[in-house]
């Protein structure tokens, strides 16, 4: 094996890969890099046996060969090298050479045969979609999955996949985040339980400009553009139906500025518990109330103006939720609509020009007096 | 009818005050330390059946006042009535010797230090011999052949072992009464008992009740209005549920009060196990007009004018020492505590509120356990995803995160039941449980507790509930699972012997909700989970009794890599 490339390049290869390397792991081959100098270029590859992400860069190919190296070495060798061109020598299997300007280094590494193989996808007939439009819907929904182990299902982010449309929902039982994205021609219709750490590689791996082609094994999910792959585990299981649960006769509307109501909550929750972040929200006339009282700690209230219909309402909420689902709305109004204390309160984007339809949805706090 | 004669009259009296030889040795050296002596020597044979010595080097007496010694009423003690509010010796009836002397062949041999001194000899209480004698300042009683002339009452004497015993309990109670007092005690000519004068009161304690009992033992010392305590008490993961001691003092004065012991185990609610009976030494300090010695011809009982306040002192005293992280387990060899081979402070210098509380860099007046928060920048280390280890001044604590956040969980529940301040979520997606028949009837049993902590559930057709909204203590909470051990734990009947219902269904809760062993836990959660630990009102303890804490003392690892 022998190849030349740019300090540059590598340097972004190695990162690309490198979030997929375990940084514990009982196997000792996955601390490593794939390295495969190839007639097409240099390929990395790196798996911690859940997602699998391998990408190519151009490099000057003299001799092909294939080796693996310690990831975390190989990065910072790289890392710290001055920008010049890069040469790669190895000799036998497990030993590689590395020159650039007057640096030498030698590194030991393990035999390509002990790398893990990547999951078999077939890409014959693979469905086609936007990385863009992808990218929309992770950014967007994967933060609302369930990070707790009771529920498996909900540490996934439920992608449905249908020929004019693309759905994405993800919720840990107290919070939902749903998008829906029309788009032309995917070629498919499927319902995918994904893993959220793989989609987070999906949306920082892909340009936002570049076609990818998606395909699936019987449990696992490949994506692939022309020079990055990325696979993926399936999370199996039907996906609990949230259509019934998102409610449509919430009566109460409130709008306001994202801005003014998110500074208003994260002074309150100053004052709240640190466990449970309760405050109180308190509807009418055109007025948001929002109150907190923490037994041992101390109480805050304070007063803004809203576009609120309906009848008065009490509800109280952990204020961490209705922060975060105001950090991923796209637009500087939202409006959230209520129907009672017990039941759900949704939010929306206020004038959001783009075809795509978003909701987010958190569920109350039981306030006790 | 006609007034009876003195020696009849002192017969009575012996009834009451002397009934067996161990009540003839109380009597005998609480006289020798009111005289103001610096060592007193006990020996007895068969169990003081056939003698009881005593001496000692108090202040003695002339001759005349050792005849009338033997006078009934004949007090040095008191002069008139209202002396009797605040008398701080011991006796002061004047009843002991004369009555000592009815019922046995009785010698007292005195002198106070001017002249010769007296030998008076008295056979079942008639004087049958004044004579000079020479012996140094102090005072030798000599009574043999107790009862020789109440044969009713010699029958009762019970075996020598068990007299034997008696006479040892009560010099070990004025053994540790009088920690300025040197004490020897001698049965049947093998010494029991040899403690210097002036001992620091921890060695005493550890010579009279043994160091092993002594090394389970922290020391406690709080101050409620003009009541004090002071004392050791029993760490609750080294109390058993039978074998306990316990001794109460008033001013240096025994006393026995099951109420006072009540209240110093209240204080170890929520942090023993169940049945579990912690060995108590508690000496409190109340000024003499507020507590009535007069009320119990031995003089074990005493009233309290201020009860309740008493009560209140002693039970905060335990929670405050329990609060420390002395309380905890060290690791130390026999399991015993490391701190107990470095000398401590002697019990009479802890006049400053902290002296007796761990860690004391300024003195708490709030549950402290003296571990400031800044100890928790050093690194923290999770072993084996179950202890959080960090270290402090001190040497290398240990803490079970479990048994930490159980502790945790139980005194916010608790909080929370108080101020009703309790979060509930609603669940977006509500969870179908099936229950056994046992569990869904515990579950209504306890449904409104379950609801006050944020469990909201109905019925969902045959054994099956569904949960609507759910606690949510921590961010790893696993209501459903949280919710299946809870009601299992209740219909199983587990922590059974709380006698407080929502004690009972709080600590359930805080077991079940808590973070489990073997999870891991980033640096953030450790420190924040110390933080609220050390918070809490009794940081050592989890609500099994057993420890949250165990420290490895510097000197234990100092000992171990031989530099010391």
């Amino acid at each position: 094996m022998k190849f030349t490339i740019t300090r540059e390049k590598l340097h972004e290869g190695l990162g690309a890969v490198a979030a997929s390397i375990p940084s514990k792991t009982t196997l000792p081959v996955l601390s490593n890099i794939l390295v495969e100098a190839t007639k097409d270029g240099l390929r990395l590859s790196g798996t911690d046996l859940d997602i699998a992400v391998s990408t190519i860069i151009p490099a000057q190919v003299d001799q092909e060969g294939a080796t693996t190296l310690p990831a975390r070495k190989l990065s910072e060798i790289v890392r710290e090298l001055p920008s010049a061109a890069i040469r790669v020598t190895g000799s036998g299997e497990q030993r590689v050479q590395i020159e650039c300007g007057r640096s030498k280094f030698k590194l030991l590494g393990l035999s390509r045969d002990e790398f893990p193989a990547f999951p078999a996808v077939k890409f014959d007939g693979a469905w086609r979609v936007q990385a863009k439009e992808l990218q929309k819907l992770i950014a967007h929904v994967a933060f609302a999955a369930s990070t707790e182990e009771s529920r498996p299902i909900l540490n996934g982010v439920l992608w449905e996949l249908r020929p004019d449309r693309m759905r994405m929902v993800a919720t840990n039982g107290h919070r939902l985040a749903r998008m829906d994205v029309p788009v032309k021609g995917t070629g498919g219709q499927a319902d995918l339980i994904v893993p959220p750490k793989a989609l987070e590689q999906i949306r920082k791996l892909f340009g936002p400009d570049e076609e990818i082609e998606i395909a699936r094994s019987d449990n696992h999910l490949g994506f692939r553009s022309a020079g990055t792959q990325i696979f993926t585990r399936l999370i199996e299981g039907p996906y609990p139906n949230c259509d019934q649960v998102i409610p449509r006769e919430n009566d109460k509307i409130m709008t306001t500025d994202k801005a003014a109501f998110t500074a208003a909550l994260r002074r309150m929750s100053i004052v709240a518990s640190d466990q449970t972040h309760r405050i109180r929200l308190a509807f009418a006339n055109g007025a948001c109330k929002l109150s907190v009282t923490t037994p041992d700690l101390g109480e805050a209230q304070e007063e803004m103006t809203v576009a609120y219909e309906g009848d008065p309402l009490e509800i109280g909420f952990n204020a961490a939720y209705l922060i975060e689902i105001l950090k991923y709305a796209p637009t500087d109004e939202v409006r959230m609509s209520f129907k009672g204390p017990e039941r759900a309160m949704t939010c929306e984007p206020v004038g959001w020009d783009d075809p795509a339809s978003y909701l987010t949805l958190v569920m109350p706090l039981r306030l006790l007096d | 009818m006609a007034i009876l004669p003195d020696a009849v009259a002192n017969q009575i009296a012996a009834g009451e005050v002397v009934d067996r030889p161990a009540s003839v040795v109380k009597e005998l050296v609480e006289n020798a330390i009111d005289a103001g002596a610096r060592h007193v020597r006990v020996e007895i044979a068969e169990g003081g059946k056939t003698l009881i010595a005593v001496s000692d080097d108090g202040s003695g007496m002339g001759r005349e006042d050792a005849i009338l010694a033997l006078d009934r009423h004949a007090t040095s003690k008191i002069v008139v009535a209202a002396d009797l509010v605040g008398v701080n010796t011991f006796g002061f009836r004047g009843e002991a010797l004369p009555a000592i002397a009815s019922v046995a062949r009785f010698q007292l041999t005195t002198t106070d230090g001017e002249g010769d001194g007296t030998e008076v000899t008295v056979t079942g209480g008639r004087v049958e011999r004044v004579a000079p004698v020479a012996r140094q300042r102090g005072t030798t009683v000599t009574v043999r052949n107790l009862f020789f002339n109440t044969p009713a009452r010699r029958k009762f004497l019970r075996s020598v072992s068990s007299e034997t015993r008696a006479a040892w309990e009560v010099i070990g109670i004025l053994a540790l009464s009088h920690p300025d007092v040197g004490i020897e005690f001698v049965a049947d000519e093998s010494a029991r008992l040899q403690v210097p004068a002036d001992q620091p009161e921890t060695d005493r304690l550890g010579q009279v009740w043994g160091r092993d009992v002594v090394a389970s033992m922290i020391p406690l010392g709080h101050a409620v209005g003009s009541v004090r305590v002071e004392g050791m008490i029993q760490r609750p993961a080294d109390a058993r549920p039978t074998g306990r001691r316990t001794q109460l003092f008033v001013n240096g004065r025994p006393f026995r009060d099951p109420g006072l012991i009540r209240a110093a185990e209240a204080g170890y609610r929520s942090a023993i196990a169940p049945g579990d009976r912690p060995t108590l030494l508690l000496k409190l300090s109340v000024p003499p007009g507020d507590v009535d010695v007069n009320v119990h011809p031995a003089k074990l009982e005493v009233r309290f004018r201020e009860r309740f306040q008493v009560e209140r002192a002693i039970e905060e005293a335990v929670r405050l020492a329990l609060g420390g992280l002395d309380a905890s387990a060290t690791l130390a060899p026999g399991g015993g505590s490391a701190g107990w081979a470095s000398p401590r402070r002697p019990m009479a210098e802890a006049s400053g509120d902290a002296a007796w509380l761990p860690f004391d860099q300024a003195a708490p007046a709030a549950p402290d356990a003296g571990i400031s928060t800044r100890s928790f920048a050093a690194p923290l280390f999770q072993l084996r995803d179950t202890y959080i280890v960090f270290e402090t001044p001190e040497g290398a604590v240990f803490v079970d995160q479990h048994s930490a956040h159980e502790r945790v969980l139980y005194e916010q529940v608790m909080a929370d039941f108080e101020s009703g301040a309790v979060a509930s979520q609603r669940l977006l997606l509500p969870i179908t449980i099936e229950l056994t028949d046992e569990e869904l009837e515990a579950a209504e049993r306890v449904g409104d507790s379950l609801r006050r902590i944020g469990f909201e559930f109905e019925p969902f057709g045959g054994r099956s509930v569904v949960l609507h909204a759910v606690p949510s203590p921590h961010p790893r909470f696993d209501a459903t699972l949280c919710f299946r051990e809870l009601v299992a734990d209740l219909a199983r009947g587990r922590f059974g012997g709380w006698a407080n219902q929502l004690e009972r269904f709080a600590a359930t809760y805080a077991c079940r909700a808590a973070v489990k062993a073997g999870m891991p836990l980033s640096e953030p959660e450790m420190r924040s989970l110390l933080v609220r630990l050390f918070a809490t009102e009794l940081p050592p303890h989890d609500v099994h009794g057993r420890s949250t804490i165990v420290t490895v003392p510097v000197d234990e690892l100092e000992r171990r890599f031989g530099r010391r």
